[in-house]
């Protein structure tokens, strides 16, 4: 088995899903290399850097924020994440269900199936932006909240029901195909950052004989930090800093790549994060951004951001293929996994129709352009939402026994919802919800306190909980 | 086989990587580059699916 496959099936919870990784099943360091590079160079990323550009970010901001946001990424999964990982070696949803008993896993499913299914929307929505290029219907705007045309509503219809039905048949061979695909893909990205640049070279009359040129070309036309489009944020050096960080903080952060690194024979093997963030969420992103603002620059009315015509634009036939792909490879394991996530509130459903319908919904919301054309919020609620389990999680291996109280307290207990961990989750959920909305507090920059007021929550709530119901372990 | 299929799987990455190199350097047209990554591409997975799918596990087996 494949590296990538094992990686997706631990994501799933299909393998040694309630007992620790045995020795004989651990993984080399190259194997995450491969699995993070092509993981995270997706179809999102071309919708990611334009809206960069979009937000008005300058050159400084954008390089220095990414190079810093991605560092901290990495250093997230090295001493957040793997460290736990490789010494439970457990899933995410088996170390979950001990600590917070199996009703609230159940909640955190459907929180995690939700988002997913939103995510694979905005994934269905990138790949259906190609078929526009083929077939001239008119595609949504920058603004735009609902499905604007017939053509666009039927172009979605048949990608992401194409995208669903190959998820609920044959998940593995698009797994398969996407680990063909993704070395491809990646140089593809790069590709559209070197068409990009010359565009701008030749379109600005730049001499270009030096690196010194170059960021000068980047500075004063490509990334120019003026004022946003209509009805997006203005990102700073801030904005991308934490948006790099916690793009994946569901990942780290969040624990969700327990599931992953639980295969992993050392925890420093977490580096190879690094593969994904600087070719996926560097490279990739301004490559992409690069094509937006020569749109940009040929029409500055033209602020629609549709990864087809860019892609197309910049490399032809095979720029929409790599739309497509990017697209779809990424949609598939979404799907596939948010139906998981909604198999687990019903058992005894079969997967093949969960996850048609969990493609359904994907496909419908894809249809609304609201959630890609705003995917950097979305993209901040998604880690904001499942951030405070990894907090629980991270206060209960390391603190919890400090402050004499027990580890994994559903499953000494037996309760099958431990309020502690449940109200640290809501609790921050609102906190974090009252500081955007009445505090002007922008999401991007609510995870990071949210993260101190979960652990915070966990350990006082916890005091309370136990106390009232101690487990038969602990007396 | 497995070599060879890796040789040139390797140099169709190269010829997709390299006309928009060239492209950046002023020194070839835009409409050759393009011609150039399609052939590259199809290149790329009539190789590569060669070696790099039965590296993927040969058993298509259904996830679980």
């Amino acid at each position: 088995m494949n590296t990538e496959q094992q990686s997706q099936q631990a994501q799933t919870g299909s393998e040694f899903e309630r007992e620790p990784v045995p020795k004989n099943a651990l993984l080399g360091f190259k194997s995450f290399i491969g699995m993070y590079a092509g993981e995270h160079c997706a179809g999102t990323e071309l919708m990611i850097g334009p809206l960069f550009v979009a937000a008005g970010v300058s050159a400084f901001d954008l390089v220095a924020g990414l190079l810093i946001g991605n560092a901290l990424a990495v250093l997230s999964w090295m001493f957040l994440c793997a460290p736990i990982a490789t010494r439970r070696r457990l899933t995410l949803y088996y170390q979950l269900e001990k600590i917070c008993g199996r009703k609230l896993v159940t909640l955190y499913n459907l929180a995690n199936g939700v988002m997913f299914c939103f995510l694979a929307g905005a994934m269905v929505t990138v790949s259906a932006t190609a078929v526009g290029v083929w077939f001239n219907f008119k595609m949504p705007g920058l603004n735009d909240v609902y499905p604007n045309s017939i053509g666009w509503v039927v172009a979605v219809a048949v990608v992401g029901g194409l995208i669903a039905i190959v998820a609920a048949y044959g998940y593995q061979t698009v797994a398969k195909f996407a680990n063909v695909a993704a070395p491809w893909m990646v140089l593809v990205f790069l590709a559209f950052g070197f068409v990009g640049l010359r565009h701008f070279i030749d379109a600005t009359g730049t001499e270009v004989g030096s690196l010194g040129d170059l960021w000068g070309l980047a500075k004063a036309e490509i990334w120019e930090g003026g004022p946003p489009q209509e009805g997006q944020v203005k990102f700073t050096f801030w904005h991308v800093m934490f948006f790099a960080w916690f793009c994946n903080m569901a990942m780290h952060v969040g624990m969700s790549d327990l599931s992953v690194f639980r295969f992993a024979r050392k925890s420093w093997y977490a580096i190879a994060s690094s593969a994904g963030m600087y070719v996926g969420h560097f490279m990739a992103w301004i490559s992409a951004s690069i094509l937006y603002a020569y749109q940009l620059h040929l029409n500055p009315a033209d602020t629609d951001v549709l990864p087809g015509p860019l892609a197309y634009r910049a490399a032809g036939l095979v720029g929409l293929l790599c739309v497509i792909i990017a697209g779809w490879t990424t949609a598939n394991p979404t799907i596939y996994r948010a139906g998981l996530a909604f198999q687990a509130l019903t058992p005894n459903s079969s997967r093949f129709k969960v996850t048609l319908i969990t493609g359904a919904i994907a496909t419908i919301a894809g249809m609304f352009p609201a959630i890609a054309m705003k995917l950097l919020g979305f993209v901040a609620l998604y880690g904001l939402v499942l951030m405070p389990m990894g907090a629980v999680i991270f206060v209960d291996f390391w603190l919890i026994r400090k402050f004499g109280l027990q580890s994994s307290y559903a499953e000494l207990s037996g309760k099958t919802f431990n309020w502690a961990a449940g109200l640290a989750w809501f609790v921050t959920l609102a906190t974090a919800w009252v500081l955007v909305r009445f505090a002007g507090v922008q999401i991007f920059f609510v995870s990071l306190p949210g993260w101190f007021v979960a652990a915070l929550l966990y350990i006082v709530l916890s005091k309370i909980y136990q106390k009232k119901f101690r487990p038969v372990a602990a007396e | 086989m497995r070599t060879i299929l890796q040789i040139i799987s390797l140099l169709a990455l190269i010829a997709l990587t390299l006309p928009s190199v060239i492209f950046l350097a002023g020194k070839m047209e835009l409409n050759m580059v393009k011609w150039l990554m399609l052939v590259a591409t199809i290149v790329w997975f009539v190789t590569a699916t060669g070696w790099m799918w039965k590296d993927s596990g040969a058993e298509d087996q259904e996830a679980s």
